[in-house]
Formats: C-alpha cells, structure tokens, sequence
C-alpha cells in the first residue's frame, strides 16, 4: 500500500506494515527529550508510574536551555534541583550550563533523532527533527512520562500535506523566509491543524539542513502535527560523524495520497516579514522598508546556526549596527558558538556593535537576556509574535530572517537585504 | 448517560494557550487546584487576578476556531481548567498539542461547528456525554458535535493516560500496546 513518508515512520515503528491517517497507534519512540522546568515533573510522573528504570538511558535527553544561566534565584534553585534528579539518574546526555544548547537543536547537532524514527520532546518545536527525516513531535509531561517508563507514545496518524517547492533561491533569501511565505499563504494554525507537512522538491534538496531546521521548526507554528523532509546524502553526510544508532533511507511513495498538494515557485519568495501580534501577518519587505525598530534578536531554535549567523557577518562585514538598534545574538548551542568564533562570526557581529550571549532560548521565551519593555520595537528572527512573547504586552515584534535583521540593524529601519551588493 | 449542566463562558475573540497560562506561570508545577488559580488570566483582563475565571464558576467553555492554538505544549492550561471546574469545552476547532493533553488527562475537548456563533456568556448548556448532544437552555439551540474516539472514551474512563498506563503495567498489558 502506497504511503507517505510520516505514514510509514508510524507504521515501521508500531509493528506494522502499513497504516491509514486516522488509525491509533502506539509507536516506539527512539528519543525523549525534556529540559529545564519540566524535566523535574517528568522523572516525579514517570516515577509514579511505579518503577524506577528508564527505557532507554541512553534516549532519554535532559537539556537546560529555558532558564539558563539563571536571570533570577528561584530559577537558580529550580535549576538546582533538576539537576540533581538528573544526576540521580546517571544520565550520558544531560546537555547542562556550559555544555548547553537549545534542546532542538542539540537533538539534532548531537545525533539523537535519526531518519524514519520518532522522537518527542516537551517542547512544542520538537517538530524541528522533521529537517532529518524524522517524526519530530511536541508532547506534555504525561506523554514523556510514560515514553521514559515504556519507549512508547500514541499517535493518531495524521493526514499529510505536501508542499512541493521548486525554483531557484534568490540572493539573501533564506528558509526563514519561505516558512514565513507559507505562514501568510495558510495562515496561522488554519487548515493545516493535524496535519503531516511535507517539504519536497529542488528547492528543498538545495537546503542545507540548518535552512531545513527552520522550516520544520516552524511547521508547529502552521498548526501542523509535524513537518518532515526525506532523508538524503546530505542528511548522511551531516549525521554521520554524531548519529547516535542507525538508520536507513526513506521516502514518500510516488503514489502515495496526500490530503492536499501545494506548489511553490521559491523564485517568487522574497525576504518575508510577519507584523506585530499575528505570525500570519506577513507582507514582502518591501512594503515595510523604512519602519523603524530599536532592538534586534537573532537566535532561537528557528535561526540561532552557524549558517544564520554566516550570513549575517557576510552583511555586516565592516559595518556599524546604528547607534539606536541594540543587537542580540544567541547561538542555538555551544558547537555553534565555538563555530561561530572559530569562523570569525563573532569577530565581525562585535565589532559591528552586536552584543553575543551564550547558548539559551533568551527573550524567544521572554524568560531573560533582552526581554522586551513598553514600547520596545523588536525586529527578530525568532518564531513567535504574539503580544507579550517576548516580555511586556507593549512591546511590538516584526519577525524576519537573519539577512533582514542584519541588513536593517545597519539602517535602524527595516531594510530590503537585497537592495546593496554586501 | 450522563447529562452535565452548567454555565458557559463564550471566547469572543481567538484563545491562545499562551494567554491561558501567562509566562510567569509556565514554570508552576503540574497541578489543577495550583494551576486553576490564573487560569485565563491573559486571555481577559477580567480574569487576570487570582482566581479571577475560576471565581466565575463555568462549567463549559465555548470557543471558535483553534482553541488553545499558538504553540504552548505545557499541560498547565488543561490542568488549570479542570481545576477551576471546567468539565467540557466546546469549539469548532482545537489545536493539536492542548487536544492531546486534554485527551490524556480525560477532559473533554469536543468539536461542535458553528456553536460559538449561538452562544453567549452565560448561557445554560446541557451536554449528553452519550450522544454528543449540546442544548442551550438559554435560548433552546441545540448542537451535534463530532463523536468522541474509541482510545479517548477509554482514556477518560480510565481517569487519565497515567492511569490507563497502570492499569497496563499491573496487568502486563502494556508489552500489547502497539
């Protein structure tokens, strides 16, 4: 029987040979993740199950990301105490302060979600393991409770949807952007609720996976169930040095059903913007160029890689971010970071006036390091919007890619990044 | 048969699960009575004092399209609403992750077209957890909604996902999960 590639990653992993949307099933899960403030809960659920003994240790990923380094002493203690429940397990893969990442990102710069099997996390960007080929999903603390207890999880089989994306990238265009694009053309959590989303064709093999990450990391964002995309040699070649387990190829049948299929020309796909409060706001940059902002952010589990952060310091190259911007960045994990030095990155964003922080999911979560105050005009390249995301409710954020960021930081007003030869 | 009555609240405007456990309460723990306590408290400025929804005694809500969208996957915003007493929301779409969760903690999160649009704040509601069945007493409409899943009934009867996983680990049922 004919079948998408999500279809068959739940059948594969329950014991089956096929499966239809809609069917129940309980799969084997590969990876669990948790992290920071609900990790404690999880190991206190999971231990209410009765047992002391993980499935898995070695699949069972503590991360602390949210809080850290903690802005506040209760975080400080609450951090304290996830800590220790963790060592208490004796855990290899506790991605704690200093060896820290944003969770999703470490999942998949680590090699713990692998190809045609599922992971879940209690965070709701789990879907980002799509970018390799995986089921990535979102669950709470029951769910993760009872994977660590069970290696399993329920899933309703969801429909998919394909997105089949062709065309050629233009110049400072990014996968941000194209997610965005797809944002305004479905709207936000509109008709894609439960849905599998299915990123194929040339302009998707012609992604790296740090562009990949992004569009599956937004695919939550669209409502969707998650967001995949078939494995290839260069999934390989970027899992290869960290997998943690093996894996083989898979694909969509040709002939699999699809509940709905989209085509998009990325030629036609310009830098893309999502105004204030409504992530499905979005308009082509041009008709927002000259809006003046005072804070930018670039980092998050959506655009916080090397990649991001190269092709920013291609535009900033020599140049001063303007006197009334303040520019955050945060890397997405300390590999990252390390990279991100080591390349120079780092170099050109501080000399241009940007201010570095270490790896955490910083104001995305509005938690710390630059939340935003009364009347803050934010332009970031992170995955939310809505009144309030990133700390007071009379804060306004525009959400972009790191080349619009970058390009407009040196403006101090939202510029077009392909209005001049960087 | 069980027939559950009680008064409605109507969202007048899309219900972010952002909005039902503002960020200063993410990191609360998981628990209904602790949760119940600023439940909503962003989604009215009405609400957003302690016990602010919980205090207007509702037994349903009734909302439009995906309710408790906008990403959060944290349990707090289903445990907050059973603890301030909420036994079923109705809406004519749900968002993934706060489905799940309501589904694992057995609360009913049932989708029934349109009947946002014959509501008001207020209004009496009698719902047939049989039938599915949505009676407005106020103004005599009454609602199908779309029927309750095999896995979901057995769920809620089991009073939750972690007690339907015991009862499977006592019985060694649990290796048959497939």
């Amino acid at each position: 029987m004919a079948m998408t590639i999500t279809e068959k990653i739940m059948a594969f992993n329950s014991g089956r040979d096929s499966v239809v949307p809609g069917q129940l099933v309980w799969v084997d899960v590969h990876s669990v993740m948790t992290m920071d403030y609900l990790g404690k809960q999880c190991f206190k659920a999971f231990e209410s199950l009765g047992s002391k003994k993980l499935f898995d240790k070695e699949r069972v990923i503590c991360v602390s990301d949210h809080l850290v380094p903690p802005p506040t002493p209760e975080y400080a203690t609450m951090l304290n105490e996830w800590r220790e429940i963790v060592k208490s397990y004796d855990l290899p893969y506790f991605y704690d302060l200093g060896r820290q990442g944003i969770a999703h990102q470490l999942m998949v710069e680590q090699g713990h979600v692998l190809p045609g099997k599922i992971s879940i996390g209690t965070d709701s960007h789990a879907n980002t393991y799509g970018a390799v080929g995986a089921v990535g999903n979102a669950i709470g603390v029951t769910d993760a409770a009872i994977a660590m207890a069970t290696g399993k999880c329920w899933f309703r089989v969801p429909e998919s949807v394909k997105f089949h994306i062709t065309g050629t990238w233009q110049p400072w265009v990014m996968a941000k952007d194209l997610s965005l694009h797809i944002m305004g053309m479905m709207h936000w959590n509109g008709h894609l609720i439960y849905k599998a989303l299915e990123y194929c064709g040339p302009a998707i093999e012609a992604l790296d996976i740090a562009g990949r990450m992004t569009l599956c990391n937004m695919t939550v964002d669209l409502g969707a169930k998650n967001g995949i995309i078939a494995p290839d040699a260069k999934t390989a070649t970027y899992l290869n040095p960290v997998q943690k387990g093996n894996w083989e190829m898979i694909n969509s049948d040709a002939d699999a059903k699809y509940d709905a299929v989209y085509e998009v020309d990325v030629s036609n796909v310009g830098p893309t913007v999502s105004k204030p409060d409504k992530l499905d706001d979005t308009v082509p940059v041009e008709q927002l160029v000259g809006t003046k902002f005072n804070k930018a952010f670039v980092g998050t589990c959506t655009n916080g890689r090397t990649e991001d952060f190269a092709i920013m310091a291609k535009i900033l190259e020599g140049k001063k971010i303007h006197r009334d911007v303040n520019m955050i960045c945060i890397p997405a994990s300390q590999q990252v970071y390390l990279e991100c030095i080591q390349k120079g990155y780092f170099e050109t964003l501080v000399k241009a006036g940007a201010a570095v922080e270490t790896s955490s999911c910083g104001p995305c979560a509005g938690i710390h390091t630059g939340v935003a105050g009364d009347g803050d005009i934010v332009l970031s390249a992170g995955n939310r919007n809505m009144k309030g995301r990133m700390g007071s409710k009379n804060a306004q954020i525009y959400l972009t890619s790191p080349a619009v960021v970058a390009a407009s930081a040196i403006k101090g007003e939202i510029t077009d990044p392909r209005s001049e030869n960087w | 048969m069980a027939i559950i009555r009680g008064k409605a609240w109507v969202a007048k405007t899309y219900v972010m699960s952002f909005d039902m456990i503002i960020q200063k309460y993410w990191t609360s723990p998981i628990d209904p009575e602790e949760n119940s306590k600023w439940v909503m408290a962003g989604v009215d400025e009405a609400f957003n004092k302690e016990n602010g929804f919980k205090n207007m005694g509702y037994t349903f809500i009734v909302a439009g399209h995906n309710f408790a969208g906008g990403g959060k996957s944290i349990e707090h915003c289903v445990t907050g609403l059973i603890g301030a007493g909420i036994k079923a929301v109705f809406a004519t779409s749900f968002a993934r992750l706060q489905f799940r969760n309501a589904i694992n903690y057995g609360m009913p999160f049932i989708t029934s077209k349109d009947i946002n649009l014959e509501c008001e704040t207020g209004d009496e509601l009698a719902y047939n957890n049989e039938t599915g069945e949505i009676k407005n007493l106020t103004n005599g409409k009454i609602f199908s909604s779309v029927p309750v899943a095999p896995f979901v009934a057995e769920v809620a009867a089991s009073g939750g996902l972690m007690n339907f996983i015991r009862a499977k680990i006592a019985d060694g049922s649990i290796a048959n999960l497939h």
